[in-house]
């Protein structure tokens, strides 16, 4: 089989997909040298990948791509879009909405705790000051965290909240990377802004 | 300076939904808004029910009690421990949600002497931090760090009041009830602007007394607060 069929078989963890002599183990599937066999270790469709031509091992490639892989997942490094959840004194839980361009589609949950926030000062930062429930903030995944929430964060001047709602009711202005100002009203309140443009 | 309306709002009862300030009418002072009053454009609305106050040179705000706590910064409150964690203390302080108070926040606090609290322990507190949306921080020092009265309170009794009645009582001059009995009795109060109050002294009696003689005096005006006390007084003597 030399391309992808759409009515590929759906294999469990576990499945042997296939000899080890015959079948290279991609994403989602593994080898074990005891049984010389590929074994799936996801849910998913099984998809054979040819080999390039260059190479010298010519057996094909064989991955089990989950049904979830079609939203993205957050990955150490990456810029996700999230909504603050909530804000307490030494860190603020954000709900991951987008990883870089792609929406998610299941719920992740991402923590900027108060070393992160900012990259100079660290240690006078008043979260209240920085972001509110409710705000979208650019952030940056540092690493898969513990088992509830990834860490994440707004140490740079890109990476901040780039919207958010005065008490108000109305969407804010970005001022400085402090500050926002409330259209209606012409309240200013604290936020750790990000700097949006290409242009300085 | 009041507003020019002939029919001037300021120690009124209002409702939400009164426009009490036009500000298009009163020139180009600025004027600060208290608790109790929103900014529309340029009328002024009140969203709490209340009596509508003024304080020269230009703040107004609606002073209204309720059973409820909102918890601002500064204020000192009785609070009843529910928790406590590593790095601090559960409090309940009546509000929309528990208080944290710092296990280091006493005077003379370090990792090595931190105080031990059971649950149920009566505190006097003060607010530190009060965000929306967070949980309140408290202190059990003053501004300056000395102790000044804040920490456990020991036996007595604790009854809950509205928080109009604890602003009362801690007003000054002092209130007359508390003078009144203050001239006949001897007790120990401390009054939580959250709506509780705790009072004791050396015989039962006297702190059942001093707990009903406040309790009545929320709606009695000065004259009737001094008459009440007296008929207290002359049942026990």
């Amino acid at each position: 089989m030399q391309e992808r069929e759409e009515a590929e078989e759906l294999v469990t963890p576990g499945e042997v997909l296939g000899k080890g002599s015959q079948l290279k183990a991609g994403r989602g599937a593994y080898f074990l040298p005891q049984n010389d066999t590929v074994y799936a270790s996801l849910t998913g469709r099984r998809s054979l990948i040819p080999p390039s031509p260059l190479s010298s091992d010519q057996r094909p490639t064989v991955e089990v791509t989950g049904h979830s892989a079609h939203g993205a997942i957050p990955e150490p490094g990456s810029i996700v879009i999230a909504r603050v959840t909530k804000v307490m004194a030494r860190m603020a839980s954000a709900d991951i909405m987008c990883v870089g361009p792609k929406s998610v589609r299941e719920k992740f949950t991402g923590i900027i705790r108060q070393q992160d926030v900012r990259a100079t000062e660290i240690d006078k930062v008043d979260m209240h000051s920085s972001f509110r429930p409710g705000d979208i903030v650019r952030a940056l995944v540092l690493s898969l965290g513990d088992a509830r929430a990834y860490f994440l964060s707004t140490a740079k001047n890109e990476l901040g909240v780039v919207s958010a709602e005065s008490t108000a009711g109305a969407t804010m202005v970005p001022m400085s990377w402090t500050e926002m100002q409330c259209p209606l009203t012409g309240q200013i309140e604290q936020r750790k802004v990000a700097k949006v443009g290409g242009q300085a | 300076m009041e507003d020019n309306k002939p029919a001037s709002f300021v120690d009124q009862l209002v409702v939400p939904g009164d426009v009490v300030l036009d500000l298009s009418k009163m020139g180009n002072q600025t004027v600060k808004l208290g608790g109790g009053l929103h900014q529309d454009c340029d009328a002024i609305t009140v969203t709490k029910a209340g009596r509508l106050r003024f304080s020269k040179p230009n703040k107004y705000w609606v002073e209204s009690s309720q059973k409820r706590y909102v918890p601002c910064v500064e204020d000192t409150v009785l609070g009843i421990v529910v928790d406590s964690k590593a790095d601090n203390f559960l409090v309940d302080i009546k509000g929309p949600a528990l208080a944290f108070l710092p296990v280091l926040a006493f005077e003379g606090g370090t990792r090595r002497n931190i105080p031990k609290f059971e649950a149920g322990t009566l505190l006097y507190v003060r607010v530190v931090k009060a965000n929306t949306g967070m949980n309140p921080e408290l202190s059990c020092t003053d501004a300056s760090g000395k102790a000044a009265e804040f920490g456990p309170l020991k036996d007595g009794f604790m009854f809950e009041s509205s928080t109009g009645l604890s602003r009362m009582l801690l007003s000054s001059p002092t209130c007359p009830v508390l003078e009144a009995l203050g001239k006949k009795l001897s007790f120990e109060i401390a009054v939580g602007l959250n709506g509780r109050v705790w009072v004791n002294a050396s015989s039962p009696s006297t702190v059942i007394l001093v707990a009903n003689a406040i309790m009545n005096s929320e709606s009695l005006s000065v004259v009737q607060q001094k008459i009440m006390v007296d008929k207290l007084l002359q049942r026990i003597q």
